[in-house]
């Protein structure tokens, strides 16, 4: 980030793509100001604008497709999902049933089935939003025809799985500024309203100077499928697509990206370079690891330590700790001095009872949504999709560190050829092979 | 009376000054609006034209895509070759005004070299960057392809000086020879019928030779060198030397094969042809020395021969990693061992047994074209001109090699036409560090390469047998839009290329 705002004439791009709030708080941090205002954070909203009707198209309509569709017609008034497109028939009836079951029928000559459906969905001329929210593989090209098309796109992180694919989207997300397009990611962390008011908190000095960070995301082994008799190669790895790294990027990018892009928002910047383990023990399909041990090095002795792990019976639990010099915070809702005082608190709204909620009002899911549909409607432009690359190409660079076992510097990631997958996306065999990385392989051509 | 006459000159005193102030008011606006007039007139296309009588610049902006498009739009001289308005626009204007005034009073057009001003590096000096950027404010139009994209993305993140002219040099001025894609037909086509040889030259006993590239109908002349023990270096008394081609040193060299001519395009392109790939191993340094599999150069950015044309000329703009391939790949379809020259055995072949600057009589004083009275004058060119390709006598661009007399050892172009890489790593020291003096190869480890020889773009001083130079390997791939950058060609170098030495062993009767 720090490479790519330096040319003045894009400063006013780079400062939207990186997150108006990583670098305008950055700035902030270091004078000490207190109680700045710090501006370009996303609003907190109850709901989305009135306005003109807004038609988006599903493409991806898996759990988390279906999910994010019904997640933008909470978001306000008048949002209709128009559209679908996937690969798998079975799955748009399962959506289509789904959102006929809500008195809300999609028009079957607007649901398209293959690998080009995305291109018919996105040449309707009613659909203005684009919901992108197939394994992440597929998000480059899906954003890049999104942006041919005039739409305003929601993108669901990891926008992409190697650094090709994250050049696409930071390139797409400049041509989409240029020309008005609004972009929100699924970092839905920086659409809650508890870690925004801590980052404010942070910015405004409460703990002091930053020196350390950790993140994690250890859980409970995720979904596998099993070959199915019939399924081709293709079929079977898009159906598992979870457990193979040229879909799914390995979970370091699909979940603890979360992790790793608060880390960065915090911090103002991605970081420089990264040493890493990881393994596989537990794995039953693919090809990924099931943990990772990053070292994240922010440069000037700063680093952070990211973990993350989907093997069950362990010490699992996800979030975020940043340290500074006056203090450390959970990232999400409590500040503590250096002897574990609470400093501060976020204070959640009241349930009937009278208690305190552990979350914030709105699920963030839906508060994304509206962020997308208010920037639309009023004119506010939004456009994430930049400074969700960069953290998802951190996770890469971690994910790279610990496959090869090299030190990865961000240079090397940022212009780095790795271009996972076959050549050819079709349907049929696929020749490719699926060897679990092993680190200390020399490199030969 | 005194009265009167002091009411009367009061009165003309006040119409005197209103009368005064609206003519100064007047004459202010002309002079405004003719200044502004001025300054409007002189920066015209039409103005511009009526001196700039240089070869086609007119015709040749007038083909390019700032003319000559789809919509309509015509980009004027002064909008590229001045900075905006308020920007240093006056300022430009006058620096450039007094330099276009003098070369026209007191130059001979004919006389200047317009292909060398077209090229980047003097370019950059009357092509505005913040000009460009006025009129291209979006660096990313939807339809930017994925290679344009990566480039602008590693325009706006370098941290290396870089302009837009680096890759858009020929947007204002046509040239035929451009191309700014990888130019994936780069020599595949074969022309000539000839019969191609079935098998390499045979070598009986150390002599000259014509080695022969199987399945190919190239031939190239290899001249036996005895070896010698000789000086290497620049004594310091010699004019216009460098410190790091001292302390001078007594060196001993065995016999080699030495190259006539630094290795063509015919040459090179049967390397290419043999062992070219798409190639998805950019970046990586290919380890393993198995000649069996050798791949070869992916296609080059562009046209590496910067359409001077192929054939005999020199080749060009290949990385030094390149260069090694290309020698690995010639011993194995040869049989003989062939190599980069090292740096001692490149000076001895250049000296062929002379201790004076040049392999021919003469004074580098003499001979350059740095400092004030040869701007008058001119250098002396009499020995020089027919045997070095350099800045004076090249039309900024190399040579074939039959232009050039050969040196006493039979090779020609040793100095000139294009830098030659040698297989030494560059240190400024390491004559005054190296203790081996038989056979030196230079310090153990290293960045850059040496280079020997000059080029065309050199000055006389350059062209010494004692001069040194080294390749700059991140300077000379500033433009290349690739991510990462190639190890084959360079973007930014047109300057170099090499010339292969054979080791004299059993396979080549010695």
């Amino acid at each position: 980030m720090q490479n790519i705002d330096r040319r003045k004439f894009i400063g006013k791009t780079a400062l939207a793509g990186i997150g108006l709030a990583g670098a305008g708080a950055l700035i902030t941090a270091c004078k000490r100001n207190p109680d700045v205002k710090i501006t370009g954070l996303n609003p907190i909203l109850n709901g989305a604008p009135k306005g003109k009707k807004l038609r988006a198209g599903l493409v991806g309509v898996g759990a988390r497709g279906t999910g994010a569709a019904i997640n933008f017609i909470s978001a306000g008034p008048d949002l209709e999902i128009i559209a679908l497109a996937d690969v798998f028939q079975d799955k748009i009836d399962a959506c289509r049933e789904r959102f006929a079951s809500f008195k809300l029928p999609i028009p079957a000559e607007n649901c398209f089935v293959g690998f080009d459906a995305y291109k018919k969905l996105m040449a309707l001329p009613d659909v203005d939003v684009v919901i992108c929210a197939t394994p992440p593989q597929f998000r480059p090209e899906h954003f890049l025809e999104a942006v041919l098309n005039n739409k305003h796109v929601f993108l669901e992180k990891p926008v992409a799985v190697d650094p090709v694919g994250i050049r696409s989207v930071i390139t797409s997300a400049k041509k989409a500024e240029a020309i008005g397009l609004n972009v929100v990611t699924g970092t839905q962390r920086r659409h809650q309203e508890d870690y925004i008011e801590t980052y404010k908190q942070v910015m405004n000095g409460a703990i002091g100077t930053i020196t350390s960070a950790k993140a994690f995301w250890n859980q409970d082994h995720v979904w596998y499928r099993e070959r199915e008799k019939g399924w081709n190669d293709m079929e079977y790895m898009i159906r598992n697509w979870n457990n193979f790294c040229w879909l799914c990027g390995d979970h370091i990018l699909d979940t603890h990206v979360h992790n790793i892009d608060v880390i960065n928002w915090f911090m103002g910047k991605h970081p420089e370079k990264a040493i890493g383990y990881g393994g596989r023990h537990r794995r039953v399909t693919g090809d990924q690891y099931d943990f990772f041990s990053i070292d994240f090095d922010y440069g000037n002795g700063v680093s952070s330590h990211s973990m993350c792990r989907q093997i069950d019976s362990c010490a699992n639990a996800t979030g975020e700790v940043i340290m500074g010099t006056e203090g450390y915070t959970n990232c999400q809702n409590t500040i503590w001095d250096l002897k574990g005082n609470i400093k501060w608190q976020f204070l959640y709204a009241k349930d009937e009872n009278g208690n305190p909620m552990n979350a914030v009002k709105i699920p963030p899911y839906v508060q994304e949504h509206m962020h997308l549909v208010q920037a639309i409607r009023t004119g506010n432009y939004v456009n994430e999709a930049e400074r969700t690359a960069m953290s998802t190409l951190t996770a890469i660079m971690g994910r790279t560190a610990a496959y090869t076992g090299r030190l990865i510097t961000w240079d090397e990631i940022f212009k780095s050829d790795m271009d996972l997958g076959p050549s050819k996306i079709e349907f049929g065999p696929v020749d490719m092979v699926f060897e679990t990385p092993i680190p200390g392989t020399p490199v030969t051509s | 009376m005194k009265l009167k006459n002091n009411q009367s000159r009061t009165f003309l005193r006040g119409r005197t000054k209103v009368w005064l102030i609206v003519a100064g008011f007047i004459i202010c606006l002309i002079f405004l609006k003719s200044g502004k007039e001025v300054i409007s007139y002189t920066s015209s296309d039409k103005y511009c034209v009526s001196c700039h009588i240089h070869p086609m610049a007119d015709q040749s902006w007038k083909l390019s895509a700032h003319f000559n498009n789809r919509t309509g739009n015509i980009i004027h001289c002064a909008d590229c070759h001045l900075p905006p308005e308020g920007r240093g626009y006056l300022f430009a204007k006058a620096k450039h005004g007094l330099k276009d005034a003098y070369g026209f009073y007191f130059k001979d057009s004919a006389k200047i070299d317009w292909q060398a001003k077209r090229m980047l590096e003097n370019a950059k000096g009357f092509v505005y960057e913040k000009s460009c950027l006025r009129c291209h404010q979006n660096l990313f139009p939807v339809k930017l392809s994925v290679n344009g994209g990566n480039a602008h993305l590693f325009y706006t993140t370098s941290k290396e000086p870089l302009t837009c002219i680096n890759c858009h040099l020929n947007v204002g001025h046509f040239d035929k020879n451009a191309i700014h894609a990888h130019d994936t037909s780069f020599g595949v086509s074969v022309t000539a019928n000839q019969a191609l040889f079935t098998e390499p030259a045979r070598i009986e006993k150390f002599e000259n030779f014509s080695e022969k590239i199987p399945g190919t109908n190239v031939a190239f002349e290899m001249v036996a060198i005895a070896g010698g023990t000789f000086k290497m270096g620049s004594p310091e008394s010699e004019p216009l030397r460098k410190a790091d081609e001292g302390p001078v040193r007594k060196v001993t060299v065995s016999k080699f094969f030495m190259a006539k001519t630094e290795v063509t395009w015919d040459e090179y392109l049967a390397f290419f042809r043999a062992t070219g790939s798409q190639g998805r191993t950019e970046g990586q340094k290919v380890i393993k020395k198995n000649v069996d599999a050798i791949s070869g150069a992916t296609p080059p950015w562009g046209a590496p021969d910067q359409g001077w044309g192929k054939g005999k000329h020199p080749a060009i703009t290949m990385t030094w990693h390149a260069a090694s391939v290309y020698c690995q790949w010639l011993s194995k379809v040869t049989g003989k061992k062939y190599r980069l020259p090292t740096e001692a055995e490149w000076e001895y072949a250049c000296r062929a047994g002379s201790e004076a600057p040049y392999f021919f009589p003469g004074n580098p004083k003499k001979f350059t074209s740095a400092g004030f009275l040869k701007k008058f004058f001119g250098p002396d060119t009499a020995i020089i001109a027919s045997r070095v390709v350099y800045k004076v006598n090249s039309p900024s661009k190399t040579k074939e090699p039959v232009y050039v007399k050969e040196n006493p050892f039979g090779l020609k172009n040793m100095a000139g036409n294009v830098s030659e890489f040698c297989s030494d790593f560059y240190s400024p020291d390491s004559y005054k560090t190296d203790s081996i003096t038989v056979n030196p190869k230079g310090p153990s480890r290293g960045q850059e390469h040496v280079i020997r020889g000059g080029s065309f773009k050199s000055d006389a001083k350059d062209v010494r047998s004692a001069a040194r130079d080294f390749t700059k390997t991140k300077a000379w791939l500033v433009t290349d839009p690739q991510m990462p950058k190639s190890i084959w060609w360079y973007s930014d170098a047109i300057d170099v290329g090499f010339r292969v030495v054979c080791e004299a062993d059993s396979v080549t009767g010695s």
